[in-house]
C-alpha cells in the first residue's frame, strides 16, 4: 500500500531543501472524479497531493514541456524536477535518457507501484456504476476498488475498471527510480501482455482492413493523440510543417513547393498515413501508457497500433522500450542476426 | 466503377502495376542499370527512385507511395556486409520489417511491399524481382486502400 503522507513529507522535504525547483504530481480534479497535474513548487502545496487510481496521466510528458520552455528562458532554472511515477510513466522517463531529452541529474523519480491494481478507466468506471457518478475511488484489497458515489459506497472488481494497459501491465513497478513507494508484485494475475492485440491479430486481412478503415475514417485530426504523448516531442511534426514563413512576399511557387508529405484534410487515406506514421515514429519508444488512447474524442483504438510493434519488437529483435536508458534505440541499433529471410 | 489510370494507353482495361522501387546508389540502382545495358526483358512498370542508401529510404517514402497511389513498393539494397556506408542495409531491414508488419496488420495486402538484396553485379536477379513483383500483384488488382481519394 501506497501511504499518500509519505509522498507528501518526500515532496516537501524535497522543495524545503530546495534540491528540486517542482515536484509534478497529482491534486484532485475539478472536473470528475480523476485526479489532474499538479505543479508543485512551493512546500506550502505538498499537501495537495494525492494518489490513488484516478491518478491516470503520463507526467512525463510535462518533464518534455518544461525542458522546451527552458531553452526560451534566458536565465532558466536548471534544479531537477521531481516527477511521481507510475511504472509506466517511469520507462517513459527511461526512453526520454536514452534519447538524451535531458540528462538523469535533471529528474528526481517518486516511483509509485500499482501493485496489483492500476488506474481506472473512466468509461468502464461509468458503465459498472450504472449512471451513478463517482467521487471518490480507493483501492480495496488486492483486486477491488472502494467506490464513493452520491448514494454511498460501492464495491467494483479491478479487473472490470482497470484501464485496458492496466490489466496486461507487465512493469507495474517502476523500475527505474530515486526513491520508491509501494511494494513490487510478480504475479497480478491478469491477462498476459497482448491478449487484446492477439485477437485482433487473429482477424483475417479483411476483417483487420475494414476494422481500421473504420476508425481511421472517424478521425478528427485534431492531434490531441500527439500532443499528449510524452515521446512526441519534435518541434515540428511531419505531419503538418509549420516552419515555412508565410508572409506577403512568400510566392505561391514556394508554397507549393513545400513538402507536404500528408494532406491535413481528414479524410480516410490521409487519416491512415498519419496513424501509420505516428506509430512507426513510435515504434521501439512508446512505452503503452495508451494516454493517446485516453485522450482521443472518439475512442479510436490507438494503442492496438502501438501495441503491434511493441509486440515485433519484442519478438523479433527482443527488445523492450524504456527498460534501460544506456541501451540504443530499436532503430537505431541490429544484429547481425535480425530476421532476413523476408528479403528476396 | 472507376479504372485505375495506366502508362500503357494501348488497353486501358488491362491492370498494369505501378511499382516504385527505392534503389541504393551503390548496389540495386547499378544493378538495374546492369539489366537495362544486358538488355534483358523484364516489365516496364517500376518507376525508380535512386537513394543514397537503403537505410535512407524513411518510412514516410513508403506510406507516401502507396498514398499517390503505388500499386505496390520494392526497396532494395546492398546485401548485408556489402552497404557503401557499411551498416546502412542493417538499419533499414530493422525498420522495413516494422513497417511491413504495420501494413499488413492494418489489413494491407502483405505482398504490396518487398524488400530485395540486389548488388550491382545482380542484373538478372533484379530482373527477376520486379518480375515476380509485377506478377503477384497483378493478381491483387490495384491498390485503393491507401491511395488518396482526392
Ligand atoms: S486519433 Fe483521436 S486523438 Fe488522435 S487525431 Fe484522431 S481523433 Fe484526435
Ligand atoms: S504513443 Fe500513446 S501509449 Fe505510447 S507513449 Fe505515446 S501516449 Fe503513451
Amino acid at each position: 500500500m501506497v501511504d499518500i503522507v509519505n509522498i507528501r513529507a518526500h515532496a516537501k522535504d524535497l522543495l524545503e531543501k530546495g534540491t528540486v525547483k517542482m515536484v509534478l504530481g497529482y491534486q484532485r480534479g475539478t472536473a470528475g472524479v480523476l485526479a489532474e497535474p499538479a505543479f508543485i513548487t512551493d512546500a506550502g502545496q505538498a499537501d495537495h497531493l494525492v494518489w490513488d487510481p484516478t491518478c491516470v496521466q503520463n507526467l512525463a510528458l510535462y518533464l518534455v514541456n518544461e525542458k522546451k520552455a527552458q531553452s526560451h528562458q534566458r536565465d532558466p532554472d536548471t534544479r531537477p524536477i521531481a516527477i511521481i511515477a507510475k511504472g509506466c510513466d517511469s520507462r517513459a522517463v527511461a526512453v526520454l535518457l536514452q534519447e538524451r531529452h535531458f540528462e538523469r541529474k535533471d529528474v528526481h523519480v517518486i516511483g509509485v507501484s500499482c501493485g496489483t491494481l492500476g488506474v481506472v478507466d473512466k468509461n468502464k468506471l461509468s458503465k459498472a456504476l450504472n449512471g451513478r457518478v463517482a467521487t471518490k475511488v480507493e483501492p480495496h484489497g488486492t483486486d477491488s476498488f472502494k467506490v464513493t458515489t452520491a448514494e454511498g459506497f460501492v464495491d467494483v472488481a479491478a479487473a472490470d475498471v482497470l484501464a485496458d494497459r492496466c490489466l496486461e501491465c507487465a512493469c507495474a513497478y517502476p523500475a527505474m527510480h530515486d526513491v520508491v513507494f509501494g511494494e513490487k508484485h510478480e504475479d497480478r494475475g491478469y491477462p498476459a501482455r497482448f491478449t487484446a492485440l492477439g485477437q485482433l491479430e487473429a482477424k483475417s486481412e479483411d476483417e483487420r482492413w475494414a476494422y481500421w478503415e473504420g476508425h481511421f475514417n472517424r478521425c478528427l485530426r485534431c492531434y490531441a493523440c500527439r500532443s499528449v504523448c510524452p515521446m512526441c516531442y519534435c518541434p515540428e511534426c511531419v505531419v503538418d510543417s509549420i516552419e515555412l514563413m508565410v508572409d506577403p512576399t512568400t510566392s505561391a511557387d514556394e508554397k507549393a513547393n513545400r513538402i507536404k508529405w500528408i494532406e491535413r484534410s481528414a479524410v480516410a487515406s490521409e487519416n491512415s498515413m498519419y496513424h501509420l506514421v505516428r506509430a512507426i515514429h513510435l515504434a521501439g519508444r512508446c512505452i503503452d501508457c495508451a494516454e493517446c488512447e485516453r485522450v482521443c474524442p472518439v475512442d479510436i483504438p490507438i494503442r492496438m497500433l502501438n501495441n503491434k510493434l511493441e509486440k515485433e519488437a519484442k519478438d523479433m529483435f527482443g527488445y523492450e522500450p524504456g527498460l534501460d536508458p544506456e541501451l540504443p534505440s530499436l532503430v537505431a541499433s541490429f544484429r547481425d542476426d535480425d530476421p532476413n529471410s523476408f528479403i528476396r | 466503377m472507376a479504372s485505375t489510370p495506366t502508362q500503357t494507353p494501348k488497353d486501358p482495361s488491362v491492370f498494369e502495376p505501378r511499382i516504385v522501387a527505392f534503389l541504393c546508389k551503390w548496389c540495386s540502382s547499378a544493378g538495374s542499370d546492369l539489366a537495362g545495358v544486358s538488355r534483358m526483358q523484364y516489365p516496364s512498370n517500376a518507376v525508380p527512385i535512386t537513394v543514397m542508401c537503403s537505410g535512407s529510404v524513411s518510412p514516410v517514402y513508403i506510406l507516401s507511395a502507396f498514398n499517390k497511389g503505388a500499386d505496390g513498393v520494392l526497396v532494395s539494397g546492398c546485401h548485408p556486409g556489402d552497404c557503401h556506408y557499411l551498416k546502412g542495409n542493417y538499419f533499414a531491414r530493422r525498420k522495413i520489417f516494422l513497417v511491413q508488419k504495420l501494413l499488413s496488420f492494418i489489413g494491407i495486402e502483405k505482398d504490396r511491399f518487398r524488400m530485395s538484396w540486389v548488388s550491382a553485379a545482380e542484373g538478372a536477379k533484379f530482373a527477376q524481382v520486379v518480375e515476380e513483383f509485377v506478377r503477384d500483384i497483378r493478381t491483387l488488382g490495384p491498390q485503393r486502400k491507401l491511395k488518396a481519394k482526392r
